[in-house]
């Protein structure tokens, strides 16, 4: 039982994990909370289906096989990322946080709306890798196949951006935009590069979670990345805005304390899971406001 | 002769028109996420509007829709009420679902006017919560988990049942309280354990594994959710190795979701008709190819039909009442029993302007392909209090 809680736990504590990892990873180059995550999230969902309102879905790219498909959808959401990253969030480089923000809701209502002009709004139903959610039996625990491909990928990504942060030069870059953005600049880290490449790192995320949902739930639906969007956001102020480590230790966190409430709350508290769970998020910020790791840059220096 | 002008135009008023058309006023989404579920509703309401034009009309009038999006948008739902209401309409068709169609339906009924919901199937949308001239003519949701409930007891010898509730919307409550109420009524039966998940929760193992803990799988899985939740607990369910069989509501009826299972086996839902073509009533079949010819394509859920039925039952109620006013409308409603209509019977009572027992056709999915199987009307009508969940 403890050991299947284990697998349940970091099954969806990870996908909060790498949604996180995606909003703080933006958040750490130009303080930006970027909303429409989540909406990239669906893109990156829809992009395997044709666009069409018919109530039946047909597969478009989905139908490629499994080792061409990944690199296709990883880089539909970076190039949506990209895009968006040209298009709305460059104009407004000089803009306030505030702003900034704004601009990424608007960004994100219109993402939606042109789901729902492409795709209609009925759910659709995707079959993607069925196979996947096959038990294996690990000791005393029965998981399926997906959570356990979940946990390896989440394990690899986490050590692929370690290593891209602290043995590459866009690592350095980027670490050292997060740190002090001017600073950076004046000492020669070139600003649309890095921001670049973090909108890009953080588009390919956003396809990761997407992967995983349609392999876990088999559906796509216009408004699938607001929940998870809200989940990320709450685990990257959790983790301390800004730092990378934080908001992977905050999603698997959150994720976490959620299989647990659903496995230990009494029949009559368990619809108030998130209830809990939302306490629990404000517990840890009164003891701890600026999150579990603010990352130097962000603390205030007399 | 100054006064001849005014005669002549009294003579004028006096003589008998040409009937003015009579107006009925769509308040409904026609974008957002919810014009997927309140066009093809919409579509058979018009369907059966045509049936009456084609045959001379309504009280000798022909029926003119006007309509008005709410853009799913409870604000704009009040709105696009008061602009059909400008527009002339005399009754009001609003949004299927109850938060979305209710602001609407109360500028109806503050214009004494009869609104129906689309498809509501909580019992808030009617006299409880809009007021004493609002209807919806679909089946209560209670009345579908209560069917299942009998149904499988009686068909499929279930004696086990666990309760999978998504606590989305009120609907998935509806469907769990009618199955709660009725199947520990049955001999032999007991539910054996519940437990709650939420629509877009990324996943449901924690759920599964208690369901696993059990120690015998349970006999039926009352899974009260609606898409894309449902889809995505099925197929969790099912790759997991769950095999009891799944009952659910209406909403989950249609093949579109089919593909996130595939070869779905032993999923159960009660209908009000098979979009299938194989509902044992002709009336049915009828119906689906001709909004096969108006839209091209075959309804792609049993959520059609309520609209349908709704126009049936409000005009009939005008012919009886002989005018469009509300009250007047509202009591014939309210004496109908059993009113026979293409989909099953329909009943109104001054206390409760919904369903609470139908005859429904249960479609069970084998090897990934619907199918009607059986038709159930429980064997007793939903008490109030439990359609008001106390």
């Amino acid at each position: 039982m403890s050991l299947q809680l284990l697998f349940d736990a970091l099954a969806l504590g990870g996908i909060h994990a790498i949604a996180a990892l995606g909003i703080a990873l933006i958040f750490g180059v130009m303080r930006l909370v970027n909303f429409a995550h989540g909406q990239f999230i669906a893109c990156a969902v829809f992009a395997l289906i044709l666009p069409s309102a018919d109530a039946l879905a047909v597969l478009g790219l989905g139908r490629l096989p499994a080792p061409v498909l990944v690199p296709v959808i990883l880089s539909v959401g970076a190039g949506l990322a990209l895009a968006a990253e040209a298009l709305v969030f460059r104009p407004m480089r000089n803009a306030s946080p505030v702003t900034l923000m704004v601009g990424s809701f608007a960004l994100g209502v219109a993402l939606q709306n042109l789901l729902l002009v492409l795709y209609g709004g009925r759910p659709k139903a995707i079959s993607l890798w069925a196979g996947l959610g096959h038990p294996v039996r690990i000791g005393s625990a029965e998981v399926p196949l997906l959570q356990l491909i979940v946990i390896a990928a989440i394990i690899v990504i986490l050590v692929g951006l370690a290593l891209l942060l602290r043995r590459s030069r866009i690592g350095l870059e980027m670490r050292a935009a997060a740190e002090d953005f001017g600073m950076a600049r004046m000492l020669g880290v070139p600003a649309n590069r890095v921001i670049s490449g973090a909108f890009a790192l953080s588009g390919s995320l956003a396809a990761v979670v997407a992967l995983v949902l349609v392999a876990q739930t088999g559906i796509a639906d216009v408004r699938m990345g607001g929940q998870i969007m809200l989940v990320a956001f709450i685990a990257t102020v959790v983790g301390g805005m800004g730092s990378l480590s934080g908001a992977v230790v905050a999603g698997l966190g959150i994720g976490a304390v959620s299989a647990l409430l659903q496995a230990g709350l009494p029949p009559e508290a368990r619809p108030f899971r998130d209830a809990f769970l939302y306490a629990a998020v404000i517990l840890v910020l009164l003891f701890r406001p600026q999150g579990l790791f603010a990352p130097v840059g962000t603390r205030t220096r007399v | 002769m100054k006064l001849a002008p005014g005669i002549l135009a009294t003579l004028a008023l006096a003589t008998p028109l040409k009937a003015e058309d009579l107006t009925i006023g769509f308040a409904i989404a026609k974008s957002g996420w919810m014009e997927a579920y309140d066009t093809p509703a919409a579509t058979a309401a018009k369907i059966r509007i045509d049936e009456i034009n084609a045959a001379g009309g309504l009280l000798g009038r022909q029926i003119k829709v006007v309509e008005a999006d709410t853009r799913t948008d409870r604000a704009e739902s009040a709105k696009a009420g008061l602009d059909v209401v400008d527009q002339g309409a005399e009754m009001m068709v609003v949004s299927c679902d109850y938060d979305f169609g209710a602001p609407a339906a109360l500028v109806a009924e503050g214009e004494g006017m009869n609104s129906f919901f689309l498809c509501a199937e909580d019992v808030k949308a009617g006299i409880q919560g809009v007021g004493p001239n609002s209807f919806s003519s679909s089946v209560l949701a209670p009345v579908q988990g209560a069917t299942m409930a009998e149904w499988s007891h009686a068909r499929r010898e279930a004696r086990t049942a666990y309760v999978l509730e998504d606590t989305f919307i009120e609907y998935n409550k509806g469907i769990c309280k009618g199955f709660d109420w009725m199947f520990p009524q049955l001999e032999g039966a007991s539910i054996v354990g519940s437990d709650t998940f939420k629509n877009d929760d990324a996943s449901i193992a924690s759920q599964i594994t208690r369901i696993k803990a059990l120690p015998e799988e349970p006999d039926v899985i009352m899974l009260c959710s609606v898409m894309p939740g449902a889809a995505a607990a099925v197929r969790q369910l099912r790759a997991a190795g769950i095999n009891s069989l799944i009952l659910n509501g209406s909403a989950v009826d249609g093949s579109y979701w089919l593909d996130a299972t595939p070869d779905l086996s032993g999923f159960v839902v009660p209908v009000q008709g098979s979009i299938y073509g194989d509902d044992p009533r002709p009336e049915v079949e009828a119906f689906n190819k001709a909004y096969e010819a108006k839209t091209g394509a075959r309804p792609a859920s049993q959520y059609a039909y309520p609209g349908y039925v709704l126009i049936d039952l409000w005009a009939k109620a005008v012919e009886h009442a002989g005018t469009t006013e509300g009250a007047a409308v509202t009591a014939e409603l309210e004496r109908m029993t059993d009113e026979p209509t293409a989909f099953g019977p329909r009943s109104f009572t001054p206390e409760l302007h919904h369903q609470n027992t139908a005859l429904m056709q249960i479609i069970e999915i084998t090897g990934g392909k619907p199918a009607r199987v059986d038709e159930w009307r429980i064997s007793q009508p939903v008490p109030l209090d439990v359609l008001m969940g106390q």
